[in-house]
């Protein structure tokens, strides 16, 4: 039976207002709704759309961090992963991202999976890292930002997508990671049945210990907002008035 | 501090973000040399030593081997920082490059203060100042954040390289973008739509302002994966960057994504009820407006 | 001499009539009983339902629903002409029963004749004006489905052969009648009471008595043939509602109206959600199809048919039967077609104006319940991505939860132990995050104030109520995000709510209830009126043309037609109702879930409704409820109404109308 594993991360809800911790370090978690990282749910269906596909599979969902990401998990279990495995971490929001593809690629290598699926970045930190650093520390493949992926007999043949909207055609042997892009698929809603199939699904929890994640790399020295420009002219008020002004300064400018 | 630049090389051309890598070097005070995996028919208008892998061998998308070129340049070159666009080709490499040359990996700057690297956190809502703590850097750039003032000038002197190496991919083609394109890029006048149009009928006034300004419409991502504008007609780090006389942005509430993207344009114009929307800091103008309302009234004015 | 006919005149009362008439109407009545009998396992099909409780109350409506035609009678004139025709074949049924217990049973049994002296008089001319009253009808109705053709309005082979039969039955009796009189009553003065037949004898006086006779007696024959006849085709053809539609009458669902029942989301042997076969309907939801006149009246009332979408309530009725009866094993989804049963605004216009009793919401909702539930599709991604947005930030429109009491951040509406509010403004997804109706929020806490009355709110504890999301068959979402907030509300001091949004009232007075909520809830229309009423807002009236749209979750599901009629004119409001208003109001298209998902097919229903409105002439389409006013501003935009007409919430017109003074002022 092939293995399968993907990798997601919960994120607050973009549109939530985002306050700096106290620390300075990271951003204050009062207030926030958490979801899935988008780029990962695109990461998860398109393993679950594997696992339908080779009908034999076990798709197992990785998540790191506090206690509140097994929310976030049993969305991955109804959306039909088969087992869940929590790596509880206080601390997930302070790592680099090699300390995180440290974490994955420990675990992934103990286990012998054939596809390792990633969300191209996550929503907040953004660095596009860790798929690819979980690949090269398991010395296996990566396709990063697939916005079309075929599995047949240990042959991947996939999408890349490039700026101004032509792709990439790559392929390569598994077992090798793929990073999903958005738009890769349409993520499936779950159904009430699978909600309640998932919440007897397994779920372990694994401790993370500090001892084998390697040093910090980057230190975060401040976080703030995003400086005002501040030469932005406002218009407001009446309709009729902000067309009127605004029709004013194009046609000054064109 | 020395700096490598990556440029990118991709169907066949030299894209010109590598001249964005020279201003950041600038602006760092760093002493530059280059790699490119590339052509001699095609060379970067720089002035420092360029390592130069033909594309031939080393093909334009192929990680395995470029990383091993880098990585023999860097053995050579000794910078502090190895820089690379944040593109679909520096994000996939760079990793590669820092576990390999166990630096620290900084995705997606978009300024430098006090010295210290400035990458946007949760789409760009804030912003985090790095301390880097390894000796070498390896640095991705937000496109159009470092804009260079002049023109790039100075002619590379150039090194070639052997290319050796496999790859554990196989890279096989490009397929173009769909047809019917639009190049945004070369548009005067752009009138952007974003999530804030609500619905797909409200294109239609999108369209109708951009007419009446002789220009071309446009949209976000999240309006072309709703299907409601085509993928020709999204600007954005996935789309076109776009660099027009005027850009009018409509219910863009300002992704990072999406600034990216349009950042160049001389005049930026954003209709938005929330006065507080991201788009606010790259506009010229902000218009608090239900845009619904304010967009046929100044189509209609501008008709006038 | 005493006025009376003799019974078997011409006919015979031997042997050689009883025995073929009597065996002939047995095996008609065998076939009858027959006819209805093998349904029966058909029903049996569907899931248990409980529609056996409050007899005296679905008895009652049983007898007024058949005997009275109330519910027919709801439709002026074709509701008219079937109630006459009726009644008039219900008397000519009753007389013909009547001549049989007379004439085979309380004659030769016990001697006793009843039809005779005054009471004869009576009966005949009674029954004669019956006869002339039914040809009249069923010649009305024939020529209103022949020659006028209302478009929706089918006409089959069946109705033919109906109406044909009806016809020659009634003629057939007359033509009886003509015949024995011409022998036996021409001439008497007992002929006067029975004009119609003494047309008829006339009209056969010049034939002589034997061809009478002969006549007589092969028409008789013809006439027991037909009448027989009818009797077996009730079960056979539409004919079957003259039992079907009466016996639903007694199954009528007594409320609350329009109310969709609970599913039991902690059966873990649950395997199925929804309807995904006929057998996941309930046994009424198949009778309801056998109760079907095919009137079309609710398709004619039918926002989505209207406006060119493939759903008509009938017709959904109908394939529902066919299935039932014929394939049904089928997927109701694809039988039904996905953008029908999408398509359903639950505005209850069909089931308000079904003359039958039939509910057909509910059955749209179970599929959709099935499609969502365990198919995890929707009618676009639009909705998919509302039901994320609630999920995550509890409301379907995807703003931030925190932000949800930001509207409000001036007005100092926070719960406070030390002075409980008198009410708790439950306030809703859209009055909280859109701009347009924050200010329908704001106005009604400023009228709350104005009239004394302390208003708290839940802020961003507060999640969407789940109305969409229920009526989109996401019952899961709903019980979920309506457990937190019945939580929230149990914590609160609350001792009565008070919503803006008509969805919000109707789904925290009604669905919340079968969760266990039980603080009274009221909108916001009739607790001002009560007010009002107590004279405690102050309103100063000023004199506005407006009209009035009744939102069909105050309407409609609700009953509240007067109170927001009552605070418009006490603000000056001078009314002109469109032609569809109270229980016969248009839906704005933003029922049923229909707010989270666009519009792709036919024509804009919200386009519809403002047009209806712009026909008034009226300047002002006053409404109160959140999703009205978003679709008739939208309406107004898109016909290019906006210099004729303007969209306002009651509220906002109330509020307009206080005193400066107390405008905003904080009690």
């Amino acid at each position: 039976m092939k293995k399968l594993l993907v990798c997601i991360k919960q994120v607050p809800d973009m549109e939530s207002r985002f306050k700096v911790n106290t620390d300075g370090t990271w951003y204050e978690e009062t207030d926030l709704a958490w979801r899935m990282n988008e780029y990962d749910e695109y990461a998860v269906e398109q393993a679950v759309q594997l696992k339908e596909q080779l009908g034999e599979a076990e798709l197992t969902v990785l998540c790191i961090g506090p206690d509140r990401v097994k929310e976030t998990i049993k969305k991955a279990l109804a959306m039909g992963a088969d087992r869940g495995v929590h790596m509880t971490d206080n601390e997930s929001h302070l790592r680099d991202p090699l300390a995180i593809a440290s974490m994955i690629a420990d675990f992934a290598r103990q286990q012998d999976f054939e596809l390792i699926f990633t969300g191209m970045q996550s929503q907040d930190r953004g660095s596009a890292q860790v798929g690819v650093l979980v690949a090269e520390l398991l010395g296996i493949p990566a396709l990063t930002t697939l916005v079309e992926f075929a599995y047949d007999q240990g042959t991947i043949t996939a999408k890349r997508e490039l700026e101004g909207g032509s792709r990439a055609l790559v392929s390569c042997s598994t077992p090798a990671l793929v990073t999903c892009q958005l738009g890769l698929n349409r993520p499936r809603y779950p159904t009430l049945p699978n909600i309640m199939k998932a919440k007897k699904k397994e779920l372990a929890s694994l401790p993370v210990t500090d001892l084998k994640l390697p040093p910090a790399q980057l230190k975060t020295a401040a976080m703030a907002p995003p400086p005002k420009r501040g030469s932005a002219r406002i218009l407001e008020g009446d309709t009729g008035d902000v067309a009127a002004q605004l029709a004013a300064v194009i046609k000054e400018k064109m | 501090m020395k700096t490598l630049l990556i440029a990118e090389y991709r169907e066949g051309k030299l894209l010109d973000s590598y001249t964005e890598l020279i201003a950041f070097s600038e602006k760092l005070g760093a002493q530059a040399s280059m790699f490119v995996v590339g052509s001699r028919e095609q060379l970067p208008a720089f002035a420092g030593r360029l390592y130069l892998a033909d594309v031939k061998a080393a093909t334009e998308f192929n990680p395995a081997v470029h990383k091993q070129l880098i990585c023999e340049v860097a053995a050579k070159e000794q910078p502090q920082m190895i820089v690379l666009p944040h593109s679909s080709y520096g994000w996939d490499l760079a990793p590669r490059l820092a576990l390999a040359l166990k630096a620290a990996q900084v995705s997606e700057i978009v300024d430098v203060r006090d010295g210290q690297l400035v990458v946007p956190v949760c789409n760009g809502k804030l912003q985090r100042q790095v301390d880097v703590q390894t000796e070498l850097t390896v640095a991705t750039l937000q496109a159009g954040a470092f804009p260079l003032k002049e023109a790039p000038a100075g002619t590379p002197e150039i090194i070639d390289l052997a290319v050796t190496g496999s790859s554990d991919l196989t890279f096989s083609g490009y397929e173009a973008a769909a047809a019917g394109e639009v190049d945004l890029g070369k548009a005067r006048v752009i009138v952007s739509a974003g999530r804030g149009i609500g619905k797909p009928e409200n294109l239609e006034m999108i369209k109708g302002l951009a007419k009446a300004l002789k220009g071309e419409y446009a949209a976000s991502r999240p309006v072309v994966d709703a299907g409601w504008a085509d993928h020709s007609r999204q600007v954005g780090t996935t789309g076109q960057t776009v660099a027009p006389k005027l850009y009018v942005a409509c219910g863009i509430s300002g992704a990072i994504q999406h600034l990216a993207g349009m950042k160049k344009s001389d005049f930026v114009v954003a209709i938005n009820s929330d006065k507080d929307a991201p788009i606010g800091e790259v506009a010229d103008v902000l218009a608090v407006a239900d845009l619904k309302q304010l967009v046929p009234a100044l189509t209609e004015k501008l008709q006038a | 001499m005493e006025y009376t006919r003799e019974i078997y005149w011409n006919i015979g009362q031997g042997a050689a009539v009883l025995v073929p008439m009597y065996v002939l109407a047995l095996i008609a009545l065998v076939l009858f009983v027959y006819g209805f009998y093998r349904r029966l396992p058909v029903y049996r099909q569907g899931q248990a339902l409980d529609r056996s409780d409050q007899r005296s109350t679905r008895l009652n409506l049983v007898l007024r629903g058949i005997l009275l035609q109330t519910r027919v009678l709801r439709e002026r004139a074709p509701g008219i002409a079937h109630a006459l025709f009726f009644w008039g074949f219900a008397l000519l049924f009753i007389g013909t029963v009547l001549i049989f217990i007379q004439a085979d049973i309380t004659d030769p049994l016990f001697d006793i004749r009843f039809l005779s002296g005054s009471f004869y008089l009576f009966y005949s001319l009674a029954l004669d004006l019956a006869g002339l009253t039914a040809i009249g009808m069923l010649l009305a109705l024939l020529y209103r489905r022949v020659i006028i053709r209302p478009p929706g309005l089918d006409s089959s082979f069946q109705d033919g052969l109906i109406h044909a039969l009806l016809l020659i039955i009634l003629i057939t009796g007359f033509v009886i009648e003509g015949a024995r009189m011409a022998v036996t009553e021409l001439g008497t003065p007992l002929a006067w009471w029975s004009p119609v037949g003494l047309v008829f004898a006339k009209g056969l006086a010049a034939f002589d008595e034997t061809t009478l006779r002969s006549l007589h007696s092969s028409i008789w024959w013809l006439h027991l043939l037909l009448a027989l006849a009818f009797i077996i085709l009730i079960p056979l053809t539409k004919l079957r509602h003259l039992v079907t539609t009466g016996v639903n009458y007694f199954f009528t669902d007594l409320g609350p109206k329009g109310l969709l029942p609970a599913v039991d989301l902690d059966n873990e042997e649950a395997e199925q959600f929804g309807a995904a076969q006929i057998k996941d309907l309930t046994w009424k939801d198949i009778y309801d199809a056998d109760a079907c006149t095919s009137c079309k009246r609710c398709q004619d009332r039918c926002p989505a048919w209207a406006t060119e979408k493939p759903l008509s309530p009938m017709k959904i009725v109908h394939q529902l039967g066919e299935v039932a009866f014929q394939t049904p094993e089928a997927q109701l989804a694809a039988t039904l077609e996905r953008d029908a049963v999408w398509a359903c605004t639950t505005c209850l216009a069909c089931q308000q104006s079904c003359p039958a009793s039939i509910e057909h919401v509910r059955k749209l909702v179970d599929v959709r319940r099935h499609l969502v539930l365990m198919e995890g599709e929707f009618p676009g991604d639009e909705v998919m991505s509302a039901m994320e947005n609630t999920e995550v930030n509890g409301n379907p429109l995807g703003y931030a939860f925190a932000a949800r009491e930001d509207w409000a951040d001036d007005l100092n509406l926070s719960e406070d132990p030390e002075d409980p509010a008198d009410i708790l403004y439950f306030v809703g997804c859209y009055a909280a995050f859109d701009k347009r109706n924050q200010a329908v929020a704001r106005a009604f806490v400023h009228l709350c104030r104005a009239a004394g009355v302390k208003v708290s709110i839940l802020g961003k504890q507060e999640k969407c109520c789940g109305e969409p999301m229920r009526k989109m068959g996401n019952e899961y979402l709903y019980q979920t995000l309506a457990a937190d907030n019945i939580e929230t509300i149990k914590a609160s001091s609350a001792q009565q709510i008070v919503t803006t949004c008509p969805h919000c009232f109707n789904t925290l007075s009604k669905d919340y209830r079968q969760l266990g909520l039980d603080v009274p809830v009221r909108h916001y229309t009739d607790f001002l009126a009560e007010l009002l009423h107590q004279g405690r807002l102050p309103l100063t009236a000023d004199a506005v043309d407006c009209t009035y749209h009744d939102s069909c979750y105050l309407g409609r599901h609700n009953d509240i037609y007067q109170s927001p009629r009552a605070l418009l004119a006490a603000a000056g409001g001078r009314l002109t109702e469109m032609t569809r208003h109270g229980d016969e109001s248009f839906c704005c298209g933003a029922g049923g879930g229909r707010i989270l998902a666009e519009e792709h097919l036919g024509s804009r229903i919200s386009d519809t409704r403002v047009s209806m409105a712009g026909e008034t002439g009226a300047p002002l389409l006053v409404s109160s409820c959140p999703f009205c006013l978003t679709m008739f501003e939208d309406g107004i935009k898109s016909l290019d109404k906006s210099g004729s007409l303007k969209a306002q919430d009651l509220a906002e017109l109330l509020a307009q109308r206080l005193p400066t003074t107390q405008q905003g002022a904080n009690p």
